[in-house]
């Protein structure tokens, strides 16, 4: 493939369709643990901010994007879902009962596939910072290795220098009880950025705004259709080993799942009444202790 | 840098149909709203009017929107108008339907939130035509003029330069300002000052929900018809100012308006006389619902049976009032039966008593009468005969709507929305022309523009009082049983009452100047004392059929969507003065409260202390009271402090969010 003059920019987004765990939605088991069948399933919050991502690559670079899932036939919600955020050109459910039970690793593996066989070349891929029902946040650096792309996690802004071919981006760093850190990095494309939950599109000029809002009507009309813009994969389609997907290629396991211990709290605490201004008076004089550091 | 024809400072309803017409006229224009989604930020009392006038044109909603009337999420028709005068527990009311239908097309109660949302689709859709559009989640700061005088001349420079708190600057070569009553685009314009509190009116509101087919019965209406309610007596304090109850869909308006001024000199809270309004029988018979009361959660049991209870109750209790809401509702019953979520109206009751049992038996849930309320809000209203600018232009800025002071309110008469769209789609003419002749300076665009509106029979009714509005006003009084009251009264009532009379007293009326009769019009004896006294004599005891518990400010406060904006958008000139002293009752959200100085620290202030203030008797006579705190977090943007504090809107997103407005 030779783009030596192309100037496009193609996007691929993955996401994943999680439990929606807002009040009046979830349901649970007697045993205090997610009941699956009651509980409504919707696009996960990060997997929404990668559609942000694309969205923005879309308005401002005039990207091409597709949006990929890997999950049941139900998982075309999510991709649905994406497509209202982002207006996405293609999306693509990758289904399969080989593909059940997969790990991190074993998902990335069917990802990377699946990024392959879009057709063009892919210059970006966003993810999200991790599944609200998975939480190790592996997927996308996985993904990213396996297709030898370059990994930029944590991002919370980024740009891209089309000329160049080079993506440069905003990191933020958590440096846990110390503090965070902005890092500024570049690097050649093509690329998978993992968003920061923080990440915020901003559109600064009036123009990207007026496309931003035509963008999003279109979004709406497709939507309406989404399901001609969909394609729904198989193992066999996609042409993967069946060794390296699903369950058989799932190195992980999971042999218990335990509650996280409340901490108990080594503060002691006393309710203070407003209106006795001796009480007042008392917070105050320890506000100064501590302020003088009298302790 | 980008550049456009035309700018729009506000995306209420004015600024929409300026958007809409401009883009019809072929004018690339955009909008700047700084709510998210444009509407957010949008209130009204709550009614759209349609009017046709024998002497020059209107330009009506539906002549900006042309499928309005079959398209437009409005709530219902208005076709019965009343005025209630009150006392304690007794009403007596006046048809006013006849008033209410004088040069009147048509007219809606409107959630303002959700109509303007509908307005903004439709404007958006013109607008891309000439690549124009709306942008929203932005506040202009600042606008920077070049060269005014020579371009006025020479006339075809864009000479503005727009700044905002979001986004790289752009020129303008046209702004329409539509941002409101506490226009910023005025000030910094240069263009006039802040309105006065003798020109200006305090609305609060409440949004109260209640099933459409309840609101029939209790109302006597159907086919989506609707009534209005205005009420005035023993229900203001004293405070000149009025009441209204207008019936939406599925909800009503309820709500107080009171002239600021009147506020200003004992000033007092309006969610405190919200309440009082509330609680009396005539307004609670009509709000009152019947609402499920959760039992507390049992918390011996294990933390896990807790929550299960929690969420298996909350999730039992949406799909009531899902149920609930449909089944009382024709158009959602027909709706759910013709999706095939349902066979019949029997099924839909049946799941709807099935839910109810269970609520009551598995989670102890009882029923009780109270009133659900949705939304609480406030907004300043200007009072055109006022506040109307003489001068609605200024460089190459055009204002309309509430930022030009517009609006027509004469005792019974209330129309401002219709006034704003009217000023919108005469300024969008004024830009295509200048553009047509690439002159957009104050002589030409600006002074067209005047022009234009001084032509509109709005601005005419604004300036004079319609006397045939006031005959017609005067006959509906025409039934009142004159016996029961004091001789002076009885002989007032007795002369209006006779035709001859009346235009005699037309003829009169006239001959005064408009002063004297505003005087006589807007009188604390006409807002309050003649209607005590008419429904003391002569009006009927209601009993009220249930009691409510209004809610607390604090509670209100707690529901709204407010996204606190950290940088502060109000800044108080002086802690100490009288206005900011007012403001400590006056501001419906409670921003302002009295500091508690400590007398022993020497910030003792004796002598000049407002009685009504304060926590004084608390903490004992040595201490008092003396500089007032602002805390900006809960402003919902009213401006009602606005005259002496340096007030601007939230930056774009920031601040309130209404969802019905």
């Amino acid at each position: 493939m030779d783009h030596a003059n192309d100037n496009s920019i193609n996007v691929a987004v993955m996401v994943k369709l999680e439990p929606d765990l807002s009040e009046g939605n979830v349901s649970y088991n007697p045993d205090g643990t997610l009941n699956r069948s009651q509980t409504k399933n919707i696009l996960g919050p990060h997997s929404a901010i990668a559609c942000r991502a694309a969205m923005y690559a879309k308005t401002c670079y005039n990207a091409w994007v597709a949006v990929c899932s890997m999950g049941p036939p139900t998982a075309e919600i999510a991709l649905k879902d994406a497509m209202a955020i982002c207006c996405a050109d293609e999306l693509h459910l990758y289904s399969d009962r080989i593909f059940a039970g997969a790990d991190t690793l074993a998902t990335a593996e069917t990802i990377k596939h699946g990024i392959i066989r879009m057709g063009r070349r892919i210059d970006l891929v966003f993810s999200g910072h991790r599944a609200v029902d998975g939480e190790t946040g592996q997927t996308g650096p996985q993904t990213a290795w396996k297709l030898g792309f370059n990994f930029i996690g944590n991002v919370i802004d980024y740009s891209i220098d089309v000329e160049r071919r080079m993506v440069r981006a905003r990191r933020k760093v958590y440096l846990p009880s110390l503090y965070t850190v902005l890092e500024d990095v570049e690097c050649p494309l093509p690329a998978l950025i993992a968003l920061d939950p923080s990440y915020k599109d901003e559109y600064r000029r009036v123009s990207e705004r007026l496309r931003y809002a035509r963008l999003e009507k279109e979004a709406r009309r497709r939507v309406m259709d989404y399901k001609s813009y969909l394609r729904i994969w198989s193992a066999k389609d996609l042409g993967v080993d069946v060794r390296y997907v699903g369950l058989a290629g799932s190195p992980t396991i999971v042999y218990k799942v335990e509650k996280i211990p409340k901490v108990k709290a080594s503060r002691r605490a006393r309710v203070v009444d407003p209106s006795n201004l001796d009480d007042l008076r008392e917070v105050g004089n320890l506000i100064l202790n501590i302020a003088l550091g009298e302790r | 840098m980008d550049r456009f024809d035309a700018v729009i400072v506000g995306g209420g309803s004015a600024g929409l149909a300026a958007l809409m017409e401009l883009s019809k006229l072929g004018v690339q224009a955009v909008l700047l709203e700084s709510g998210k989604p444009v509407g957010s930020k949008n209130i009204s009392g709550g009614i759209l009017y349609s009017k046709n006038y024998p002497y020059g044109k209107v330009y009506n909603v539906e002549d900006i929107y042309p499928n309005f009337q079959d398209e437009a999420p409005v709530e219902r028709r208005i076709t019965r108008y009343y005025l209630n005068a009150l006392s304690g527990n007794k009403v007596y009311t006046i048809d006013l339907t006849e008033a209410h239908n004088y040069r009147t097309n048509f007219a809606y109660s409107v959630l303002m939130a959700r109509l303007n949302r509908w307005f903004a689709e439709r404007a958006e859709e013109e607008a891309a035509k000439m690549g124009g559009g709306i942008v929203d989640g932005v506040h202009v700061r600042d606008i920077i003029w070049m060269d005014d005088s020579s371009s006025s001349s020479s006339g075809n420079s864009s000479n503005s330069i727009i700044i905002t708190d979001e986004l790289e600057e752009f020129g303008a070569r046209a702004i329409i300002a539509a941002d409101g009553v506490n226009s910023e685009v005025a000030l910094i314009s240069n263009a006039r000052g802040k309105f006065k509190p003798e020109s200006l009116y305090q609305g609060v509101k409440c949004v109260v929900r209640l099933p459409e087919d309840i609101i029939d019965e209790r109302f006597d209406v159907s086919n989506d018809e609707g009534v209005a309610h205005l009420f005035a007596g023993d229900i203001s304090r004293g405070h000149n100012g009025g009441g209204f109850l207008y019936t939406n869909r599925d909800t009503l308006s309820v709500g107080l308006v009171y002239h600021l001024d009147s506020l200003l000199k004992s000033p007092i809270e309006p969610y405190n006389l919200l309440n009082e309004f509330l609680t009396i029988p005539v307004i609670t018979n009509y709000i009152v619902d019947e609402v499920p009361v959760p039992k507390e959660v049992d918390r011996t049991l294990p933390r896990e049976e807790q929550l299960r209870i929690r969420f298996g109750l909350s999730r039992l209790l949406k799909q009531y009032e899902e149920l609930r809401y449909t089944y009382y509702s024709k158009h959602e019953r027909l709706n759910a039966i013709r999706q095939g979520l349902y066979s019949s109206e029997e099924e839909i009751k049946a799941r709807l008593d099935d839910v109810r049992k269970r609520l009551e038996q598995e989670y102890g849930v009882s029923f009780t009468h109270d009133y659900v309320e949705l939304e609480y809000s406030c907004k300043l209203v200007p009072d055109g005969k006022r506040a109307m600018m003489d001068k609605p232009y200024k460089h190459n800025v055009l204002f309309v709507g509430d930022a030009a002071g517009k609006g027509i309110f004469l005792g019974t008469r209330i129309e401002g929305i219709n006034i704003g769209m009217d000023d919108a789609a005469r300024a969008a003419r004024a830009v295509a022309r200048a553009k047509e002749m690439n002159n957009f300076s104050e002589d030409y665009m600006g002074r067209y523009y005047a022009q234009l509106v001084n032509d509109s029979p709005y601005t005419h009714d604004i300036r004079r009082i319609d006397f045939e509005y006031m005959k017609i006003f005067v006959r509906a009084c025409r039934n009142i049983p004159i016996e029961p009251f004091p001789l002076f009264l009885k002989l007032a009532f007795m002369l209006i009452q006779k035709t001859a009379v009346q235009e005699l007293a037309g003829a009169i009326a006239r001959m005064l100047d408009q002063n004297t009769l505003l005087r006589i019009i807007e009188s604390n004896d006409a807002y309050v004392k003649i209607p005590m006294e008419v429904a003391e004599r002569v009006g009927n005891e209601v009993k009220p059929i249930a009691m409510i518990k209004p809610l607390s400010i604090d509670e209100r406060i707690a529901r709204m969507k407010i996204r606190e904006d950290e940088i502060a958008h109000i800044r108080m000139k002086d802690p100490r003065s009288r206005f900011i002293k007012a403001m400590v009752h006056l501001c419906p959200t409670k921003c302002y409260i009295m500091e508690v100085g400590d007398g022993e620290r020497g910030m003792e202030r004796g002598g000049e202390e407002d009685a009504r203030v304060g926590t004084k008797e608390k903490v004992g006579a040595r201490i008092v009271t003396s500089n007032v705190i602002l805390q900006h977090e809960g402003c919902i943007e009213c401006g009602t402090c606005s005259l002496e504090t340096e007030w601007r809107h939230t930056r774009g997103e920031k601040g309130i969010a209404y969802n019905y407005g």
